[in-house]
């Protein structure tokens, strides 16, 4: 179990201000938050690379607050996975054992047993140089496996993938996380990455924990203006009744709502719609005719750079965003009907 | 891009004029000697111990600067203390202070208490071998430790980081991280500075002095011959001297354009 116990930390432009965390074991933890929230520099304290001058950190009930970060068993994965340049595959993901003195043999084999549950087996006498970002951030995640680290600390390891990369590699963490049960800590700004992988997750804004909690505690019960705002204020749907209609399909029944959805394990008792996630069109979009509501524009709010419309569709109020000028262009006036199609893919439900 | 020319053809005329007066330098040499008189000079006694005097002193003071600059530049380049911008400003001098006066700050050193005991005592410096590889070190050492402070500076601090969390200490990691990492940096600077020990004179002439075989480095024999108005003999030498310089500036070019396929 990993504690931070009142932690406060000044590291240039960056303010940790009376942190208290607890990571439990085997926990795949995610630190979620703004660039510039501090993130980094939380990571960077538990695996020893500030001198902490306020606060402690304990690790299985050792205190290890001023525990250099070589003696601390930690796998560190930052954003840029600092490869060393000068090694191949194999050699970066042996670095750390050679240290421990490992027999030769022995190391080997820990690297290729690595390799192969990281699918970069075939990867290994490849110069660095020469990887895509997902293999390069399967070879990190194998250098930093390979010494049997007490937890695994991540910082924006999807940071530098394009989507469809990272979000395959979003599997491989969870089912490498399963496999090996290691505490893990994951830094990132992305909500969907956040609520995708996170058991726990917490929220840093300015250097302050505003919350700590399940992705569904969360997304439901914000308990701060800060986390609201950032989160984006979800519209949350409470579902009656929820049908299954094959082909992995279920039809969630939300008041006068009907929202059709995959889902596997047939009960939704909430769906989660952030505003961003809501498209608005003032005319009838073609095609079939699901997922897609008519509504009443109620209010129109600026929010920063954005318009903030809140639309009644039957029973239910839902808040949307567009961008000012595309609201400007749409020329969308109150009391308006309008249509709304809901993204699919970025459906929550508990 | 669309546009530009002018300014292209205004610069390009600069470089053209440049490699010009280049060119026209070396080319001047050519007319006062031939082949012939070269390749005897170059074999005659004196050249031969100019040349072997140069590459010994040169090569020893790229030695003892490097195995100082090392630790210097990493020093400035990764740590905060009180007083860094003075000591860098101070290490920094002898890159715009003139050899000789640094030649001359040396002597009068030598002249002191404490100068006067090394030379009694430790190892004689003034007029004497050892005196040209410690005025080369003095000239060179700030260049090395320009360079590699540079070349620190440039490496990313996630690798040392890295590499303490795989285990290694901070010693462990300078040695197993920082330095392969710098190996191109390195490699360069060495280059350079021992080229520019090479070619070192105001600080050599002033603290070892121009004695014929004894202290003539390459540099000094081309000013001995000069005043003895033997221009083929110097301009032999002078060749030597080029054929150096050209030699470290490939070496140079090349380990540059290894390290921008990094």
């Amino acid at each position: 179990m990993i504690s931070v116990n009142n932690l406060s930390l000044c590291v240039g432009a960056f303010h940790l201000k009376d942190l208290n965390l607890t990571i439990n074991d085997r926990e795949y933890f995610v630190i979620l938050g703004p660039t510039g929230a501090g993130k980094t520099v939380l990571l960077e304290c538990l695996a020893g690379l500030h001198r902490i001058r306020k606060g402690e950190i304990w690790i299985d009930g050792e205190e290890v607050t001023l525990v250099p970060p070589e003696r601390r068993r930690i796998g560190y994965v930052p954003q840029d996975y600092a490869l060393f340049p000068f090694l191949n595959v194999k050699e970066n993901i042996t670095f750390g054992l050679r240290k421990k003195n490992s027999e030769k043999n022995e190391a080997e084999k820990k690297a290729s047993d690595l390799a192969h549950l990281l699918g970069i087996y075939h990867l290994m006498d490849r110069n660095v140089r020469t990887l895509s970002g997902g293999e390069k951030q399967r070879v990190a995640l194998a250098r930093a496996l390979a010494t049997s680290p007490k937890m695994l600390l991540l910082d924006e390891p999807m940071g530098s993938l394009d989507v469809r990369t990272a979000k395959y590699l979003r599997l491989e963490l969870k089912r490498i996380h399963e496999e090996l049960e290691i505490t893990t800590v994951h830094v990132t700004h992305n909500l969907l990455e956040a609520e995708e992988m996170a058991g726990r997750m917490a929220i840093l804004n300015m250097g302050r924990l505003e919350q700590v909690g399940t992705p569904e505690e969360i997304f439901f019960y914000p308990q701060s203006q800060v986390v609201s705002d950032f989160l984006g204020t979800p519209n949350i749907l409470n579902c009656d009744e929820c049908i299954p209609i094959g082909h992995g399909l279920v039809e969630a029944i939300c008041g006068k709502m009907s929202i059709i959805l995959p889902h596997r394990t047939g009960e939704i008792k909430k769906i989660a719609l952030f505003p961003q996630d809501i498209y608005v069109s003032k005319s009838r979009p073609p095609g079939p005719d699901l997922n897609r509501f008519k509504g009443v524009v109620k209010e129109v709010v600026p929010f920063s750079s954005l318009m903030r419309l809140n639309i009644r569709v039957d029973d239910i109020d839902l808040l949307t965003e567009l961008p000012k000028d595309i609201f400007e262009d749409m020329n969308i006036a109150l009391g308006q009907e309008v249509y709304l199609i809901l993204k699919l893919r970025s459906l929550k439900v508990y | 891009m669309i546009g530009g020319g002018v300014f292209k053809a205004a610069i390009l005329s600069v470089l053209a004029l440049l490699t010009l007066f280049m060119c026209g330098l070396i080319l001047s040499l050519l007319a006062y000697t031939d082949l012939k008189t070269v390749s005897a000079t170059l074999l005659s006694d004196e050249v031969l111990f100019a040349i072997r005097l140069s590459l010994i002193t040169a090569t020893i003071a790229t030695l003892i600067s490097m195995i100082v600059a090392i630790p210097v530049a990493y020093a400035i380049s990764q740590t905060q203390f009180l007083g860094k911008s003075i000591v860098d400003t101070i290490l920094d001098l002898p890159i715009v202070v003139s050899p000789i006066a640094l030649g001359a700050a040396l002597l009068v050193f030598f002249n002191t208490p404490l100068g006067t005991g090394i030379e009694n005592r430790l190892i004689r410096f003034v007029f004497e071998v050892p005196g040209i590889i410690l005025a080369q070190f003095t000239v060179i050492n700030a260049l090395a430790v320009r360079l590699l402070k540079s070349t620190f500076d440039s490496i990313n601090p996630r690798y040392e980081q890295v590499g303490r969390t795989l285990g290694y200490s901070k010693m462990q990691v300078f040695y197993r991280v920082t330095l392969p990492l710098a190996r191109n940096g390195l490699i360069a600077a060495a280059v350079l500075t021992w080229a520019r020990a090479i070619g070192e004179f105001g600080a050599t002439v002033t603290l070892a002095g121009a004695m014929k075989m004894k202290t003539e480095t390459l540099p000094v024999a081309i000013f001995l011959n000069l005043a003895t108005a033997n221009v083929e003999k110097a301009v032999a030498v002078i060749f030597v001297l080029i054929a150096i310089a050209t030699i470290a500036l490939i070496i140079l070019r090349k380990m540059t354009s290894a390290r921008e396929h990094i």
